[in-house]
């Protein structure tokens, strides 16, 4: 953490300018930048989650953070957009991520072997002369194949190399030689030489390792040999699993070559392996079926949307594009494409169709909730995280009380803001929710009721009077009491906290009940965004809807990731394809 | 026309050919030589017509494609005789994808045996593969370096023998001495002598080694090199623990490789092995679990306290497993002052059980927590508390207070000295 002093200096002005230059640039430039504060008050807080720094630090990294975006602000490249704000929205941690002080500086490279390049075919003599200035650890053979390798330069120099090599060498060249040679020849699509070193390879190894299958692979699609490819795969097998990268180059090659069932057959065997595929090779079915009239391939098609919808895949947006132009073009249907955003609500602003509801089905509410049960809170050891006579205490007490409509983790939403007291913010947010005639329950630890200078008694005794209060023990963990409370007391229940709770959904066994997890908590996770301590609480906004591929058989909505946001595993994308058909 | 200077090219090759392989099998040899010059000429014609490879060999001298009929016909011979014999076994398959790799210059072992391939091939994923192979590699390579010096010693050792037989014969004389040259046997007796006398009355120390299904294989045996490590620097400490091993089960896995280490050294040591637990041997108010995720911190060494470490390797990220333990158990936990004492830096708090035993010898022998944390490994921390003069007199004033009955007065000066050193 470096103090910066420029930054310092520039603090007491931001207060002064800032109020100017949002008139100066409009509205949304303001509602930009009242966002991102509070972006920045997360922030903050997560920062005091994570390092241990003391509290005149975090202060400081708070001033930093400021500046910075302030400056951000200044230059306008604040390309965010305020329709984006939920929790979970894709881009929402990157922005997080930014106001982080902590971010360091790019490395600069390390100095690298300082020998120029050739740039055309050099004679024995040069290359003798040229491994003369060679200093270095490696043999100069194998370094300079890697830099021309890595230079991507062209492939007559390097078979000049080669043709060097083998002459001083009894004309054998090394397999390691051959692999990056045959790499460079991949990279610039040299088909007749690639074919060469197929030969050579084929003849002199009975086997290769798959770098080297999977180069052959890759420049033998694109030639007339395209099946010795299928034999190469099937090489690969015999040791080892192929890659996903290995199936597509075959899938491309077969569908390149019109061969559509050895595509088709390709992508069963992948999907048997448990391999997600690229999103590239389901790009390139769709690209191929554009206006192709064929029911079957047409279903197959439709099979790898329901697999996006499944597995909880989302296109990119060239891959959008193609699924789009693939729907416009099946003659006979008249489908309509259009890249949309769904409203609050859970309306398409392209057709006005509401999509999928993202609160869960019977059969699946139950299912994660005896999960989270299973896995979460006793884990094979309840000592682990509780005690079984404080999980009993803890069941009793939630089967007494009635169900609550709010379950507040009471110590993430008092640490919120570090410069005020304890017990004062969760007093502040538990009276709020009170006057709207929640059912309150908050939930603590025990060292809570000891009186001390961050939290008052009387403010204490104030917090129980007007919510139920479960107090677990100092060393047991309170996040999976939450989530069991919350989902104990039906589906209207929803949970205050800022956590994100990865932790807990790590625990879960497979990737079915993450992905239920995770779109249970989408719904029913209220996060604070308010400002200042004691201000009227606002949360980050629930949303209505699912983000998954779904349809409605003559309608089709299908989030996608778009190439310039990048989006973390717990963000869903917030851009939609929208299609209709034309009636 | 080219197309027949090319042959005989490959023809003058046969002889030379010969040379380069010798321990080739000569089968169809002949059909070998047709096939290359068929493929050869075959793959040479679309490659002539390439406008690019006309245009390089017009102003270069140099001959880019000679190398090519080389590898294609020298090693053609090579190859016969392995692909007749093994042709779809995994193991030989796996065998050969290893010398591919080591060809490619990756990180994977020169000569691999049977049981290692069986135990990479049963690896689930290619990721476990990879680091199986790495860690053979490094085995290997460990292996080789020790044999380089164990025979460059035994060379020296020549050396230094022949000239001192040189000496001896020149000069022959009687000297006089004190002892016999039995040092180690008598520093193994005095040993022995010390750790009765623990047994008897010394303080116990327990490792609970009920941790043997938390750990894989390879966590198990690091573990138990822990154990050997901490029993013997307990050996040849002044005052030394009396150890038990509680809940080690007979015939356990960790029964078996702590027997397979120790051999039959294993029922002359002088600790206590049990299967029971530690809690049917001790008061449980007088346990204390020694475990890095209790919220309790350590201030001073009791020597009336049964402490407990938990002999367990912990890589796969189970954290709380002994703090669950000792709940279930309902017994007091505490962790090392680390923060306190320490600008803790990188790493686990998790200490080796080696260094969990000095530390807490040095507690027991001196009290000093300066001197006892130094058994930290250094590169966990960039190093102590800087303790104001005011405070630390104050500390200073405390423990006199306390302790100065406890300890003889010797170990108090050294640690006053060292103070006065800072």
């Amino acid at each position: 953490m470096t103090f910066r002093l420029p930054g310092f200096g520039s603090f007491s002005k931001l207060w002064k300018n800032n109020p100017y230059l949002g008139l100066a640039s409009g509205n949304s430039h303001l509602s930009h930048f009242l966002m991102n504060y509070c972006a920045i008050k997360n922030q903050q807080r997560w920062l005091s989650l994570t390092t241990l720094s003391l509290q005149n630090t975090k202060a400081m990294d708070l001033l930093t953070a400021k500046t910075r975006y302030y400056r951000k602000n200044v230059e306008g490249s604040n390309k965010v957009s305020s329709d984006s704000s939920h929790f979970f929205a894709a881009g929402a941690a990157k922005k997080r991520a930014q106001m982080n002080p902590q971010s360091k500086d790019p490395i600069s490279p390390p100095l690298r072997n300082t020998i120029q390049l050739p740039t055309k075919p050099l004679n024995s003599e040069e290359w003798d002369k040229l491994k003369g200035d060679f200093k270095g650890k490696a043999s100069f053979e194998n370094w300079i194949s890697s830099q021309l390798t890595h230079c991507h330069s062209p492939v007559d120099v390097a078979k000049s190399l080669l043709a060097w090599v083998a002459s001083k060498n009894n004309g054998i060249v090394s397999y390691e030689l051959l692999v990056k040679y045959l790499c460079l020849c991949v990279f610039h699509k040299q088909t007749t030489e690639i074919i060469d070193v197929y030969e050579i390879m084929k003849a002199r190894y009975k086997r290769l390792e798959p770098g080297g299958y999977t180069l052959l692979i890759r420049g033998l699609i694109h030639s007339d040999r395209w099946r010795e490819a299928l034999l190469l795969l099937e090489d690969i097998k015999k040791v080892t699993i192929p890659s996903k990268k290995n199936y597509d180059d075959c899938i491309q090659g077969a569908l390149l070559h019109q061969d559509v069932n050895t595509a088709w057959n390709l992508y069963q065997e992948l999907l048997g392996h448990d391999l997600t595929p690229m999103m590239e090779t389901l790009k390139a079915f769709f690209d191929f079926g554009k206006g192709l009239k064929d029911d079957q391939y047409t279903n197959k098609l439709l099979d790898i949307l329901l697999y996006l919808r499944n597995n909880q895949l989302y296109p990119g947006e060239s891959f959008a594009h193609c699924i789009k132009t693939w729907f416009e073009s099946i003659p006979g249907e008249q489908w309509k494409g259009e890249f949309t955003t769904i409203q609050k609500s859970g309306q398409c602003l392209g057709c006005g169709k509401t999509t999928e509801s993202i609160h869960l089905t019977l059969e699946e509410y139950e299912l994660l909730k005896e999960n989270i049960m299973r896995n979460v809170i006793d884990g094979g050891d309840q000592y682990k995280k509780t005690t079984p006579e404080e999980l009993e205490r803890f069941q009793n007490f939630v089967k007494s009380c009635a169900p609550f409509d709010i379950v507040i983790d009471g110590l993430n939403v008092a640490k919120m803001f570090p410069k005020a007291r304890e017990s004062q913010v969760l007093l502040d947010v538990v009276s709020q929710l009170a006057k709207q005639n929640q059912q309150l329950l908050v939930l603590g630890r025990k060292h809570m009721l000891k009186p001390c200078s961050r939290w008052r008694k009387d403010e204490m005794e104030k917090v129980q009077k007007q919510a139920s209060c479960f107090f677990a023990d100092n060393i047991s963990k309170d996040d999976p009491f939450l989530l069991y409370a919350t989902l104990h007391s039906g589906n209207h229940c929803k949970f205050i906290t800022n956590d994100l709770m990865r932790d807990h959904k790590a625990c879960l066994p497979d990737a079915k009940t993450q992905r239920l997890f995770f779109k249970w908590q989408q719904g029913h996770q209220l996060a604070i965004i308010s400002r200042f301590p004691g201000s009227k609480l606002t949360f980050q906004s629930i949303l209505s809807y699912d983000t998954v591929v779904q349809t409605t058989g003559d309608s089709w909505h299908i989030p996608y990731d778009e190439d310039l946001v990048e989006r973390y595993s717990y963000e869903v994308p917030t851009k939609w394809l929208c299609l209709h058909r034309k009636t | 026309m080219p197309v027949f200077l090319k042959m005989s090219v490959s023809f003058t090759l046969r002889p030379f050919a010969r040379i380069l392989v010798p321990f080739t099998l000569h089968k169809k040899r002949r059909d070998f030589y047709s096939t290359i010059l068929k493929r050869y000429i075959s793959s040479k014609i679309p490659a002539v017509s390439s406008p690019n490879k006309e245009s390089t060999s017009s102003h270069e001298p140099l001959e880019l494609d000679g190398w090519k009929i080389t590898m294609k016909s020298s090693v053609q011979e090579g190859v016969s005789e392995v692909s007749s014999s093994k042709d779809n076994d995994p193991l030989a398959a796996t065998r050969e994808l290893i010398e591919m790799w080591r060809l490619l210059g990756r990180e994977v072992p020169e000569h691999v045996s049977e049981e290692d391939l069986k135990t990479l091939m049963e690896s689930a994923s290619k990721s476990s593969k990879r680091k199986y192979l790495k860690y053979l590699y490094v085995k290997e390579k460990m292996k080789k370096a020790k044999q380089i010096k164990k025979e460059m010693k035994a060379a020296a050792k020549e050396e230094a023998k022949k000239e001192k037989l040189l000496e001896t014969t020149e000069e022959d004389k009687q000297q006089n001495f004190l002892f016999l040259r039995l040092w180690d046997r008598s520093m193994d007796n005095a040993m022995g002598w010390k750790g009765a006398q623990a047994m008897q009355f010394g303080q116990p120390l327990v490792f609970d080694m009920a941790y043997d299904n938390c750990m894989k294989p390879k966590e198990l045996q690091n573990t138990v090199s822990q154990l050997l490590e901490s029993e013997g620097y307990n050996r040849r400490n002044v005052d030394p623990f009396h150890i038990y091993f509680c809940n080690l089960k007979t015939d356990g896995d960790y029964h078996r490789e702590l027997v397979k280490r120790y051999r039959e050294r294993w029922d002359k040591l002088l600790l206590t092995s049990t299967e029971k637990s530690h809690v049917d041997i001790f008061p449980k108010d007088n346990i204390v679990y020694l475990t890095a995720d209790s919220p309790n911190v350590m201030t001073t060494f009791k020597h009336d306290k049964i402490y407990i470490i938990g002999s367990f390797v912990d890589k796969s990220m189970q954290p709380g497993t002994s703090l669950a333990n000792a709940k279930r158990l309902k017994l007091a936990t505490e962790c090392l002052p680390l923060d306190k004492y320490l600008q803790w830096e990188t790493g686990n708090k998790n200490l080796t059980l080696d260094q969990m035993m000095r530390i807490l010898l040095c507690l027991k022998n001196t009290g000093s927590w300066e001197e006892a944390l130094k058994f930290v490994p250094r590169r966990k921390h960039t190093g102590y508390m800087e303790i104001s003069q005011h405070s630390q007199e104050f500390i200073n004033q405390l423990k006199k207070s306390k302790t100065f009955n406890l300890f003889p007065k010797g170990s108090l000066n050294v640690y006053t000295k060292k103070k006065q050193f800072k």
